[in-house]
């Protein structure tokens, strides 16, 4: 078919198996929440997502203890997420408000910024405990 | 005439085909969403997504918009699926007879079935026009264009199959029980010659380029242009009404794919393998089920993945020029058959 | 069906702010006649998101990676403009070697939006088969971007005075890899969108756009090659390593027999883009010179550097829609006096009105996507006013104008 080269790859492309990435299950199950609870209680398998590569940015960890207040993150955080704590010269950050940038881990003289794998960070509530690095 | 009891059977029958139509038209659409799902490489929804979606859209509110009719606007859609369910009762299913239009005395032939099948796109055409919006407005006027377009080609393919089986000396040339062989057991196949079957061939091909203007699917879903009319003339439509359209077009799929393997590939297990009645009725219709996902997979599923929406005025040249020409050379053809076989007396 | 155009009402037909022709947030009114669009309108600044404003309560560390989110395609194009704004300013020399890396990534982003463009020009053809399969085909280009910087989408990569990833010889099989695919793959891209006979139907002779239009209009990128102007920022003013580098302005005639300016020629410079895109990528990892890729690790300084800047300056960088230009004036605070971004939809978007003239409502969609535009680059102004008048005229506007120079000249 010269005319119509799709029609060559759409017939190879049948038997081929598809592209889709099946995360979490193949077809969207009656009740998310209901799926994810009998995962949860073993009853049912979740698909897992691809990996991470090498140096991905995901939800940020902080060590409190080498830590020095320097407040140098706070000066190059972009989204303005990260809060100072004058009382214990710490800082809190608010990872609903994070845009993953990894500045404040380039910026940190100490190294007590750093991010990690974690990327499944969907939420309700923006100041849920998790959502909240200190 | 009618007594009691054929009328009673009429009338379940007629119920027994409405509820097949309805359940195979939504598990066609099933289908040929898994198949043009995994053309694209995808794994596409579930087979029994198009119950789901009915359902769905059966459980919400119909807005009717403003300044719509609303008299029209409601019942169009009736009317779309009450027609599109009659043109079922006209066809044969495997060797099941239509339930209309069966032997001799029946109500109707091909000619009626062609009238019907416009039938549902005139009630979307008027439900398009009494929604009262311009993408409706515009995607009725090209709906009325499309219909244009495509009876043209698909008159010439049925009259030339009815002229030839007509030329072979058979009754009732015109009644779908004859064409489909019901009561011959000899299709057309059977009775043209090698020039005829070549000509037979091309009108095949000019039927399955019918289909998808018939049903409106890419590349000649132009009234409903997802991306230009967003939904064209169902832009509107919501809830129950919207369902009902859903319905009507599953079931016209049916009706259209029904109509192909009725004309060109009407065949039956049970004329060539010897068994009991009732079991050749099953086995038939399992069989017609076969031929029509493997008509609506070459008519609809494969062009529709392969091909880029036409412009209105490229599908009223494709179809009036290309198509119809394609179609006189068929008939043509099956003409020169029939010199060829000398049946023909002027 | 134009026959008795003259006895037919017109109507008027909107398409937007939100419809499935559109991408991205704008309105259109056109004035139809029948099939045919007799008059146009459109009015932008659906997408507006203040981000000028946010940038000017920001210091340029910070504003770096908020031009990341001006745009969800062209994120790197915009931050590079603004880094080089910010460079000259301060008169910060950049290392050889981030000059390749920022060519590495800014080309596998040309790689990614011309295919994420070619995917959407299909669906908008009705043609999803190829929609499906372009949007595959661009998850390579994806992948190795978040292999190389650690995203995805908004990679976050360019630093005043460099880049914060330096790309070291072991990630060079991976991107040689990434390359060989697309390379391998090109013929068949260009096979299914070219030799398409229903996609030849719809784009050729549709939405053309002559070469004097388009400089008049002052089209810039792909729509502006696609009409026969030879321009190409990465030619023309050589910026990062584009100045070692053998990069020519792709034309449709390279291709075709000859320049006409419609949608299938910005196709064909679209897709003809990805292989230039490779072999200037192929070209960086041959050339790349070793050494820092950062000016100075210490953001304290970086930051105090920025904060003495006193100046302004212009940064223009090719973007895959064109050319993307930003203005930045410093005055000695730590956050900009002004900062202004001019996106290159802002510079097509004129050449909507010339090349929807005439044309039917089927083609509305994939003329308007043939120009790919970018809302959200380019609002940059929304009016707000109690008394609801939102139209400015031509005197409005000049008049506003020159109030700002003013100020900015003070």
């Amino acid at each position: 078919m010269k005319f119509l080269p799709t029609v060559a790859e759409v017939l190879r492309q049948i038997t081929k198996t598809p592209a889709t990435n099946i995360f979490p299950a193949k077809y969207l199950p009656p009740s998310i929440t209901g799926f994810l609870r009998s995962v949860g209680e073993g009853k049912a398998s979740i698909h897992p997502p691809i990996g991470t590569p090498p140096k991905f940015r995901g939800k940020i960890t902080y060590d409190r203890d080498t830590c020095t207040g320097c407040k140098l993150c706070i000066r190059v955080c972009p989204a303005n997420a990260i809060e100072f704590l004058p009382e214990t010269k710490r800082v809190r950050i608010y990872v609903t408000q994070c845009v993953f940038c990894s500045q404040c881990n380039d910026a940190c003289p100490t190294g007590s910024l750093v991010m990690s794998d974690e990327f499944l960070l969907a939420t309700e509530d923006r100041y849920a405990e998790e959502m909240i690095v200190e | 005439m009618i007594t009691l009891i054929d009328l009673l059977m009429i009338v379940v029958g007629t119920i027994f085909v409405a509820g097949f139509g309805i359940v195979a038209g939504l598990c066609i659409f099933g289908i040929d969403r898994k198949f043009a799902a995994h053309m694209q490489a995808r794994i596409g929804p579930p087979i029994r997504q198009p119950f789901i979606d009915v359902m769905k859209l059966l459980c919400k509110d119909s807005v009717i918009p403003e300044n719509a009719v609303p008299s029209i606007f409601n019942w169009a859609p009736v009317v779309a699926l009450a027609s599109s369910i009659v043109i079922l009762l006209y066809l044969p299913l495997g060797s099941i007879m239509p339930v209309l239009g069966g032997l001799s005395g029946g109500y109707g032939d091909l000619i009626l079935v062609m009238y019907l099948l416009t039938v549902p796109a005139l009630a979307m055409v008027a439900g398009g026009f009494a929604s009262g919006s311009p993408y409706a407005t515009v995607g009725s006027q090209r709906e009325m264009v499309t219909m244009m377009a495509y009876e043209f080609p698909l008159a010439v393919v049925i009259i030339a199959i009815a002229w030839r089986l007509s030329m072979a000396g058979m009754a009732e040339p015109f009644s779908l029980a004859t064409i489909a062989g019901l009561t011959t057991g000899v299709p057309i196949w059977g009775v043209v010659g090698p020039v005829g079957i070549l000509g037979c061939i091309i009108l095949m091909v000019v039927l399955a380029w019918v289909t998808p203007a018939e049903v409106s699917r890419v590349p000649c879903d132009t009234p409903e242009a997802e991306t230009e009319l967003c939904g064209g003339l169902l832009v509107e439509y919501s809830g129950r009404n919207l369902a009902m359209f859903y319905l009507a077009q599953a079931v016209k799929t049916v009706a259209m794919a029904s109509l192909a393997v009725a004309i060109f590939l009407p065949w039956n297990i049970s004329w060539y393998v010897a068994m009991p009645a009732p079991a050749a009725v099953v086995v038939d219709f399992i069989f017609y089920l076969v031929k029509v996902v493997v008509v609506v997979f070459f008519s609809v599923s494969l062009i529709r993945v392969s091909m880029a929406r036409f412009r209105i005025n490229h599908l009223v040249t494709i179809y009036w020029g290309y198509l119809a020409g394609l179609g006189i050379i068929g008939l043509l053809l099956i003409m020169l058959d029939a010199f060829i076989k000398g049946g023909i007396v002027i | 069906m134009s026959e008795g155009a003259g006895k037919k009402a017109t109507y008027n037909l909107p398409i937007g702010p939100i419809h499935p022709a559109l991408k991205e947030p704008i309105l259109f009114t056109f004035k139809m006649d029948g099939e045919v669009i007799q008059e146009v309108d459109f009015a932008p600044g659906k997408a507006h998101r203040g981000v000028e404003w946010m940038g000017m309560r920001r210091n340029p560390v910070q504003i770096v990676h908020l031009t990341d989110r001006i745009c969800g395609i062209c994120g790197v194009s915009h931050s590079l403009a603004f880094a080089r704004t910010v460079e000259q300013i301060a008169e910060i020399e950049v290392p050889e070697r981030a000059h390749y890396v920022r060519t590495i990534i800014q080309e596998f982003e040309r790689i990614q939006s011309h295919i994420l463009w070619a995917g959407v020009a299909a669906h908008e053809l009705g043609f999803d088969t190829l929609f499906y399969l372009a949007w595959r085909v661009r998850e390579e280009s994806l992948d190795v971007i978040e292999y190389l910087t650690g995203n995805r989408v908004n990679y976050g990569i360019i630093q005043i005075g460099g880049v914060r990833r330096d790309f070291t010889s072991d990630q060079f099989p991976r991107i040689e890899a990434s390359l060989k695919y697309y390379e391998d793959l090109l013929g068949k891209l260009l096979n299914l969108f070219l030799d398409d006979k229903s996609i030849g139907l719809r784009c050729r002779q549709c939405g053309v756009l002559s070469r004097d239009d388009a400089l008049r209009l002052c089209t810039v990128g792909p729509t502006a090659r696609a009409s026969g102007l030879n321009m190409d920022v990465r030619q023309d003013s050589p910026y990062a390593a584009y100045g070692d580098l053998d990069v020519r302005a792709v034309l449709p005639d390279q291709y075709l027999s000859g320049t006409n300016g419609d949608v299938y020629d910005r196709i064909v410079v679209r897709l003809l883009e990805v292989p230039q895109s490779i072999g200037i990528i192929r070209q960086c990892l041959d050339q790349m010179p070793p050494g820092e890729v950062l000016w100075e690790t210490k953001y304290a300084k970086i930051l105090a550097t920025c904060k003495k800047a006193v100046g302004e300056a212009v940064g223009r960088v090719e973007a895959p829609r064109g050319e993307c230009l930003h203005y930045v004036r410093m005055d000695g605070n730590s956050n900009p006096h002004t900062w202004k971004v001019k996106a290159s939809t802002y510079s097509n978007q004129m050449a909507w009105l010339k090349i929807l003239q005439g044309e039917q409502i089927a083609d509305i969609p994939i003329i308007i996507a043939s120009i790919d535009p970018c809302m959200s680059c380019t609002d940059r102004v929304a009016i707000v006013r109690e008394d609801g008048t939102d139209v400015l005229t031509k005197e409005d506007l000049t008049r506003l104008s020159v109030e700002k120079t003013r100020r900015l000249m003070q």
